[in-house]
């Protein structure tokens, strides 16, 4: 199978085919040959053997993204095929209303402004808390509150969209 | 000896005193909110009650609730663990009613050193060097003025029901103090429903070290040695380490003495801290004396080999200490670094969630106090600490070789955490030619911000490519091609583990 790896901020080419035995892999990237021996030894934690050097690679499935831990680094990934990268870069480009996220899970505490509200850039729209930590969350423009999605002692997660800013 | 202990408390340090009862013969009571019915604590625990929802003050800090589950399970003791009601008076006092040993200082003891001021009257009449400044509450600004004026800028205000960094505020001149009085006191008000601040003289670039004292109800006191607590963020540990690498044996000697002095004046009994701060002529001025099992305990532990959960239970039950001063030795270094749910290069975030990834590392010099495990949701009403990773070695820089190699061997996933700040402060020349204060860290990371000196390669290395591109081809495929079975299964036994809740524990670790 051939996909468009977005690994660490940079993209590969990738094509990965089973190799005759168990765990062996050929796999391409950006056109060079890479033979890899591949052991799940629980799951989410590989053994990867390349030409003898050996890796321990851990996946991490967090909240939005997949990372891959090796030796002492998180590198975060993502497979894509071409289609929905593009279509993802036209979703972030848009001018408009935009959301006002949270930036950690927690609950909400208290909203500062209202619907309808006039609002100044990085001021404050609601205030959450996590583990006796508050976070004021600021308006991302100038602009109007068009909508505020949540209540005080709601639960978000984190990148949850709370109020909308136009 | 007690027959059966409540203890009071959630996370690691419920699981480490259950331990310990265990290893006593004692039976174990836990008590829970509702964001930790799947704990450790309450699974290992012979019995287990639930308090309420997950706010603290609903559950944890329901002193009410605990001392009628002490009652009705006919528990003889309860232990506070650090934090929630450990240094509660009122709750001490209550147990001491209701005839149910509360394993800690009496409450009289507490009152005389929960407060900042009382304690500092407490250390003069122990005869403990502490910093210039008031012993009483500062009535106003202006007399905020005159006591500065006669010890001299900078000076620190402080609560005097304080603690965490709550309620303080360094000062530099005359014209700043009338509103940082205002803000301090308002802060501490809100914090801790007291307004009541004092002064002191600030001291430049301080070492933080702490002495362990243990004291009987029989009338005996000794001291286990220092630890070195001067890693910290806003006022928080991160590192902790025994011994302290300026401390020698004359140091410590004094230093023991005057803790020791100051807890047999209170009356105090069981184990208890003494804070001092450390001047870069090694003068040391007392701080404040912690009531309580500290959070960095078992760097004591390792270095005089005593288990202090083992002898606040035995001291609480009315034993006397098992062993003089001059039999206590310390041997070899220790470090503990708090792993926190936080991101720091997310300036700190709280980030709390399911740990979807663990594991945790082993081989000789490791101990780990935790109460987490794979699948495990971090609830977002607490403390961010997930675990405390402890090593022990011969020597300071063997340690610190041993931690690096220790936290290369951590992995937890699914959430953010601050693994990767140890590695950059162990790698740091400064801490490891020891030259650390309070504000060592806020330091280091100005001039190197986590986010920025996040040490990835410049180029995703191939191995990584490649791992990542095997699971993407076991998880997309249906399995037909022959040579992806074996990783195939294994993900479908991931995937049907985690639909059914995080069952897949981790044996190495039971």
């Amino acid at each position: 199978m051939k996909f468009n790896l977005e690994i660490d901020g940079q993209t590969r080419q990738v094509e990965i085919d089973p190799a005759e035995l168990p765990g062996q892999w050929r796999i391409r990237i950006d056109g060079e040959d890479v033979e890899a021996d591949a052991h799940l030894i629980r799951p989410g934690v590989m053994s990867l053997l390349i030409a003898g050097s050996a890796h321990r690679i851990v996946l991490d499935h967090g909240s939005g993204d997949s990372a891959l831990h090796m030796g002492r680094h998180r590198i975060p990934y993502r497979a894509e095929d071409p289609r929905s990268l593009r279509s993802r870069r036209r979703h972030a480009g848009s001018d408009g209303p935009v959301p006002v996220r949270a930036s950690m899970p927690g609950r909400v505490v208290r909203a500062l402004v209202e619907k309808g509200d006039h609002v100044t850039l990085h001021q404050g729209i609601l205030v959450i808390e996590a583990m006796k930590m508050q976070n004021e969350l600021k308006s991302p423009k100038d602009g109007r509150v068009a909508e505020i999605r949540v209540s005080p002692g709601d639960t978000v997660a984190a990148g949850d969209t709370l109020a909308i800013i136009e | 000896m007690f027959r059966k202990i409540l203890i009071a408390n959630r996370g690691e340090i419920a699981l480490r005193i259950l331990r310990a009862c265990r290893e006593l013969g004692i039976c174990t009571v836990a008590v829970y909110s509702d964001a930790d019915r799947a704990a450790l604590h309450v699974l290992e625990a012979d019995e287990a009650y639930r308090l309420g929802p997950p706010p603290a003050s609903e559950s944890y800090l329901r002193g009410d609730l605990i001392l009628d589950f002490a009652r009705r399970t006919a528990a003889d003791a309860i232990h506070p663990g650090y934090g929630f009601l450990s240094e509660n008076a009122n709750f001490a006092q209550a147990c001491e009613q209701a005839e149910i040993k509360f394993i800690g200082p009496p409450s009289s003891a507490m009152r005389v050193l929960g407060s900042k001021t009382n304690a500092r009257q407490a250390a003069d009449e122990a005869g403990m060097p502490r910093t210039p400044g008031c012993i009483t509450g500062l009535a106003s600004p202006e007399e905020a003025l005159d006591v500065a004026a006669a010890i001299g800028y900078p000076v620190m205000l402080k609560a005097a029901a304080g603690g965490g960094g709550k309620g303080m505020r360094a000062v530099a001149r005359a014209e700043d103090l009338p509103s940082a009085f205002v803000a301090a006191s308002s802060e501490a008000e809100r914090s801790f429903g007291s307004g009541e601040v004092y002064l002191e003289k600030l001291i430049d670039r301080p070492r933080h070290i702490e002495i362990q004292v243990l004291a009987d109800e029989h009338g005996h006191c000794v001291s286990l040695g220092e630890r070195e607590c001067s890693v910290q963020r806003r006022h928080q540990k991160v590192i902790e380490e025994a011994p302290s690498a300026v401390v020698d044996d004359h140091l410590r000697g004094r230093m023991g003495e005057a803790a020791v002095r100051l807890a047999l004046s209170a009356g105090y009994t069981n184990a208890g801290t003494v804070e001092f701060l450390l001047d870069d002529n090694r003068n040391f001025y007392f701080l404040e004396m912690n009531t309580r099992l500290q959070v960095e305990h078992p760097v004591t532990e390792l270095v005089t080999g005593h288990d202090l959960v083992h002898l606040q239970i035995r001291i609480a039950a009315g034993e006397p200490l098992p062993f003089a001063q001059q039999e206590i030795h310390l041997r070899g270094h220790a470090i503990e670094c708090r792993i926190y749910a936080e991101d720091p290069a997310n300036n700190f975030m709280p980030s709390p969630g399911r740990i979807t990834r663990l594991l945790q590392p082993g081989g000789p010099g490791i101990r780990e106090d935790c109460g987490i495990y794979e699948g495990w949701v971090v609830p977002m009403d607490y403390d961010p600490m997930l675990s405390k990773l402890i090593v022990f070695a011969p020597a300071r820089d063997l340690a610190i070789a041993r931690m690096l190699r220790a936290l290369d061997e951590y992995v937890i996933g699914g959430i953010r955490t601050n693994l990767d700040l140890f590695r950059q402060i162990l790698r740091d020349p400064e801490f490891r030619a020891a030259r650390i204060d309070t504000g060592y860290l806020d330091r280091l990371l100005a001039s190197y911000p986590p986010g920025a000196v996040s040490p990835q390669p410049d180029a995703p290395p191939i191995p990584a490519i490649a791992a990542a591109a095997v699971f993407e081809a076991t998880r997309t495929s249906n399995g037909s091609a022959a040579g992806l079975q074996p990783s195939v299964s294994a993900w479908k036994d991931a995937a049907r583990g985690e639909a059914i809740g995080g069952i897949d524990w981790n044996p190495s670790r039971r």
